[in-house]
């Protein structure tokens, strides 16, 4: 995976872009007002991406404990409150979710590991250059690793063909 | 537009047409096309005697240092493009003039006449509108490159601008010393773009090209960013080559694999044709008695990416760090990822599919 530009850079690329490319351009006054929704919108989704994950595990797990202390506090046995009772009872027979990957913690890792594939990557040219034939079915390990990322990447990143702006 | 420009573009054009008494700049269009230079479309009125002429000119003008992504020299181009002009029979437009003090653009810039002919060539291909004309205007730029190949270095380049134009240190002398300097330059800059160890497969590339060297051919002139946008055409000719920033001194065949990857990206079929001749490469060989092999345009492929890769990604890297706010460059890795696993496969990477 390309880690860098990372997603809030580049979805703060677009925010500068709208301000300083396009809003300038802009005579139309509803044109120039959708443009300021477009930026607010992009700037909520930067915030939301922070605390998405935290806050999608916090609210579940807290949840779960709220549906069971809330049925426990029912005293009487009308049909509502069995209903309520039964529905805490499935809907809470549930482990609570792991806490979140630290995002930062994940990228500096996997910095790590692919700083160490590019590493060995000169290690292994000065073998093959050596004559070290060995150093080859190494290399192979190492691109059969790299392609499947690339293929993944292009999957995940490409939108549309060819250069925008090109002919 | 402001005044000032109008003032400076009638200054420059006043100073480069001498026999010209009176320049009216009219409206200046900002146009699309090229990733590195800002472009603009304008049209001057020049008087000589009682008569005033109408014509139309453009404008290339450096972007901010920090933001450019090549970092190239106006006058150097401009002389080029003038000796291409006069002694090749290479369609191009004339370079009027330029103007390299950046208090007058704000940025180093220059001004070119305005070429005759569509710059839509993917109008060329796969029934496109124009696909008529495919094999006779890809014959034309197959040989307008063939003769620019085979112009002597020194007539093009007489002042020895071209040999390094980037200041990196290329030493082109000859085959040997051109391809050593040229892969210290990109296993240096590598270090240089190296924002993102996942881009490795870009250090395997100049690594083993290093190991792998092809045989030698003579030197030649580049075009430098030969590919499917940088030409306009109209009945059935090539009308201009267009686009000469990044020309150098270099192999010949990197303009090839430039093409043979800028075709695959751009989703247009320069090599496929003149059809005839049994495509591009092949007629390209049998003009100048040549052999090349699709395997050594792959080396290239990898070569000439390597050249444009090193400054896009110096540009990039530069984007990350705050040392610029442009857009392009953001949007510059998503369009290139696709790049990533065809250089995957001219290096042999098992499980990568051959398209």
């Amino acid at each position: 995976m390309i880690t860098s530009p990372t997603i809030d850079q580049i979805l703060e690329g677009v925010i500068i872009s709208l301000a300083d490319d396009i809003m300038p351009s802009i005579e139309n006054p509803k044109a120039a007002a959708n443009c300021l929704m477009v930026q607010s919108l992009l700037q909520g989704v930067r915030q939301l991406l922070t605390v998405i994950d935290d806050q999608l595990v916090d609210e579940h797990n807290d949840m779960i404990a709220v549906l069971r202390r809330s049925a426990e506090a029912l005293t009487d046995n009308s049909a509502a409150a069995q209903r309520m009772r039964e529905r805490t009872e499935s809907v809470c027979d549930r482990d609570p979710l792991p806490a979140p990957m630290d995002r930062a913690a994940a990228l500096a890792a996997h910095n790590e590991l692919t700083r160490a594939i590019e590493e060995s990557m000169r290690d292994l040219d000065e073998m093959l250059t050596a004559g070290d034939n060995s150093a080859h079915d190494a290399l192979l390990i190492i691109r059969e690793h790299l392609g499947q990322r690339y293929l993944r990447d292009v999957t995940s990143i490409q939108v549309g063909e060819g250069f925008i702006g090109r002919s | 537009m402001s005044t000032a420009l109008n003032e400076a573009l009638a200054t420059l054009l006043t100073r480069c047409e001498p026999d010209a008494e009176h320049v009216a700049i009219g409206d200046i269009v900002p146009i699309p096309g090229g990733f590195s230079r800002e472009t603009f479309r304008f049209e001057a009125d020049l008087q000589r005697g009682s008569t005033t002429k109408r014509s139309a000119y453009i404008l290339r003008k450096d972007p901010p240092y920090e933001a450019a992504i090549l970092h190239t020299h106006r006058s150097v181009e401009h002389d080029l493009i003038e000796a291409v002009r006069a002694r090749t029979s290479i369609p191009v437009p004339r370079s009027i003039g330029y103007e390299m003090d950046p208090t007058v653009f704000g940025e180093a810039a220059m001004v070119l006449e305005c070429a005759d002919g569509s710059s839509t060539t993917s109008n060329l291909f796969f029934d496109g509108p124009d696909a008529d004309q495919a094999d006779d205007v890809i014959r034309h730029l197959c040989e307008a490159l063939v003769e620019l190949h085979e112009t002597p270095i020194d007539s093009l380049d007489p002042s020895g601008n071209l040999r390094d134009p980037r200041g990196v240190g290329i030493d082109a002398t000859n085959w040997d010393r051109y391809m050593a300097t040229t892969f210290e330059y990109y296993i240096d800059g590598y270090d240089r773009i190296n924002r993102e160890p996942g881009l490795c497969i870009l250090l395997d590339a100049f690594l083993t090209l290093r190991r792998h060297p092809p045989r030698p051919l003579p030197l030649s002139v580049l075009h430098g960013d030969f590919n499917p946008a940088n030409f306009l055409y109209k009945n059935g000719r090539v009308t201009a080559v267009i686009d000469w920033e990044n020309s150098r001194i270099g192999d010949p065949r990197e303009d090839l694999g430039w093409m043979v990857m800028m075709d695959g990206l751009s989703k247009t079929a320069v090599m496929q044709h003149p059809v005839d001749e049994g495509g591009f490469l092949a007629y390209y060989n049998r003009l100048r008695g040549l052999d090349i092999t699709p395997e050594e345009l792959g080396y290239f492929i990898l070569f000439g990416t390597a050249n444009i890769a090193v400054p896009i990604n110096e540009a990039i890297a530069r984007r990350v760090t705050g040392q610029n706010r442009e857009i392009l460059h953001l949007y510059l890795v998503q369009s290139s990822i696709t790049a990533l696993p065809g250089i995957g496969q001219l290096l042999q990477y098992p499980g990568i599919p051959v398209s």
